[in-house]
C-alpha cells in the first residue's frame, strides 16, 4: 500500500465509520467527482459494508448454550469455601500435629508420687528382664551346645567312613 | 455471582462463538475454546472489571483460539470447506446470501490480526478502542490494519462481483 492509498484509505474508513466531519464527509466528495479511483474506491466500501451488516454475529449452537450454563454446577474451583479443598482439608489435619507437638515441649515436672511409683516400675522391669536373661542364656547353651555335638559327631563319622574304605582299596 | 455469570453468558456467548468460529473455522474445536473463555471467565469472576467483561472475554477468546491454531500448526490459510451448511440458526438466511456466504469465506481466509479485526470491530462491532485492548495494540496499528484488512476485502469483493 503506497502513501497515495494510506492517504485515501484513512479517510474512506473514517466515512464509513462515520467519523468523518461534515464538512470533511463533502470535501471527499467532492474530491471523488474529479477522481475516478477514488469514487469506486468509495463505492466499494460502501458494498463491504452492507455485506457485512448481513453477517452479524452468529448464534452460538444450542449445545454450546448448554455447555456454558453449566460451567458454574461443573467448575468449583472457584472462591468457594468448602472443608474438601485441599487447603482446608490440609489444614484439618494440621491441627492434630501441632496439639500432640506443643503438648510434647510443654516443660513436665512430676511430682514425689509419681517418682517413686517410676521407680518402682523400673525395679519390676530389671528383675523381669534379670530372668528372662538367665532363661535366655540356658536357651543358647543348650541349642548352642548340641548345634556343637553334631557338628563334631558327624565329622568323625566321615573321617572314620574315608578311613575305612581308604584301607579297604588298599588291600584290594 | 452465579446470577451475574449467566447474564454474561446471555450477554456474550454469541460474540465470542463468532468470534472463536472465524479463528478456528472449526465449529467443534470453536465450541470448546468458547467453552474454554467461559470457564475462564468463571474461575476469575471476581478478578474481572464487570465494566470490562466483554473486553475482556473476547480476548481470552481470541488468545486462546490462536493457541490452538499454533498447535495444530494450520497458520491461517483460506478453507474452501469453512461455513460449507455447517451453521445453524437465523444467520442461515443472511448466509444463503451468495455475497454473504462469500463474505464468510474471504474473512476466514485473512491473515491474523486482519482476521481478528474485520470480526471484533466489523462483526462484533466492538469499538476501536475495545478492540485495541482485546489485541494489545494502539489505536493508530488498529485503524491501520483494519484499513488495510477492508482493503483487502473490498478488492476481493469487486473482483466476484459483475
Amino acid at each position: 500500500m503506497n502513501e497515495y492509498d494510506e492517504k485515501w484509505e484513512d479517510r474512506i474508513n473514517a466515512l464509513i465509520d462515520g467519523e468523518l466531519s461534515p464538512s470533511d464527509a463533502e470535501l471527499l466528495k467532492a474530491q471523488a467527482s474529479d477522481d475516478r479511483e477514488l469514487a469506486r474506491a468509495i463505492i466499494e466500501a460502501y458494498q463491504l459494508q452492507q455485506a457485512m451488516d448481513a453477517i452479524r454475529v452468529e448464534r452460538a449452537p444450542d449445545s454450546l448454550r448448554k455447555r456454558l450454563r453449566a460451567i458454574p454446577r461443573t467448575h468449583r474451583s472457584g472462591p468457594v469455601f468448602s472443608l474438601l479443598q485441599p487447603r482446608w482439608a490440609m489444614a484439618l489435619a494440621a491441627i492434630p500435629l501441632v496439639i500432640i507437638t506443643v503438648s510434647l515441649m510443654r516443660p513436665d515436672t512430676p511430682s514425689a508420687s509419681e517418682i517413686a511409683q517410676a521407680r518402682q516400675d523400673m525395679a519390676l522391669a530389671f528383675a523381669y528382664l534379670d530372668k528372662a536373661g538367665v532363661i535366655t542364656g540356658h536357651q543358647i547353651e543348650e541349642t548352642v551346645g548340641q548345634t556343637m555335638a553334631d557338628a563334631v559327631t558327624d565329622s568323625v563319622n566321615q573321617a572314620i567312613k574315608s578311613q575305612t574304605l581308604n584301607s579297604q582299596e588298599k588291600e584290594t | 455471582m452465579s446470577r451475574k455469570y449467566r447474564q454474561w453468558v446471555k450477554d456474550y456467548q454469541d460474540q465470542a462463538w463468532t468470534v472463536a468460529r472465524y479463528i478456528l473455522k472449526d465449529a467443534e474445536e470453536a465450541e470448546d475454546a468458547t467453552q474454554e473463555a467461559f470457564v475462564k471467565l468463571w474461575d476469575n469472576r471476581d478478578n474481572v472489571d464487570p465494566d470490562r467483561v466483554r473486553a475482556w472475554l473476547m480476548k481470552v477468546t481470541r488468545n486462546g483460539c490462536l493457541d490452538r491454531l499454533r498447535r495444530r500448526r494450520d497458520n491461517v490459510e483460506f478453507d474452501e470447506s469453512y461455513m460449507a451448511g455447517e451453521v445453524s440458526g437465523p444467520m442461515q438466511d443472511a448466509e444463503a446470501t451468495e455475497t454473504g456466504a462469500w463474505l464468510k469465506q474471504a474473512i476466514a481466509g485473512l491473515k491474523e490480526p486482519y482476521r481478528s479485526l474485520v470480526v471484533l470491530r466489523d462483526v462484533n462491532q466492538h469499538s476501536y478502542e475495545e478492540v485495541a485492548g482485546m489485541l494489545e495494540l494502539n489505536l493508530a496499528q488498529v485503524k491501520t490494519y483494519l484499513h488495510r484488512a477492508r482493503k483487502q476485502l473490498r478488492e476481493r469483493l469487486a473482483e466476484v462481483r459483475p
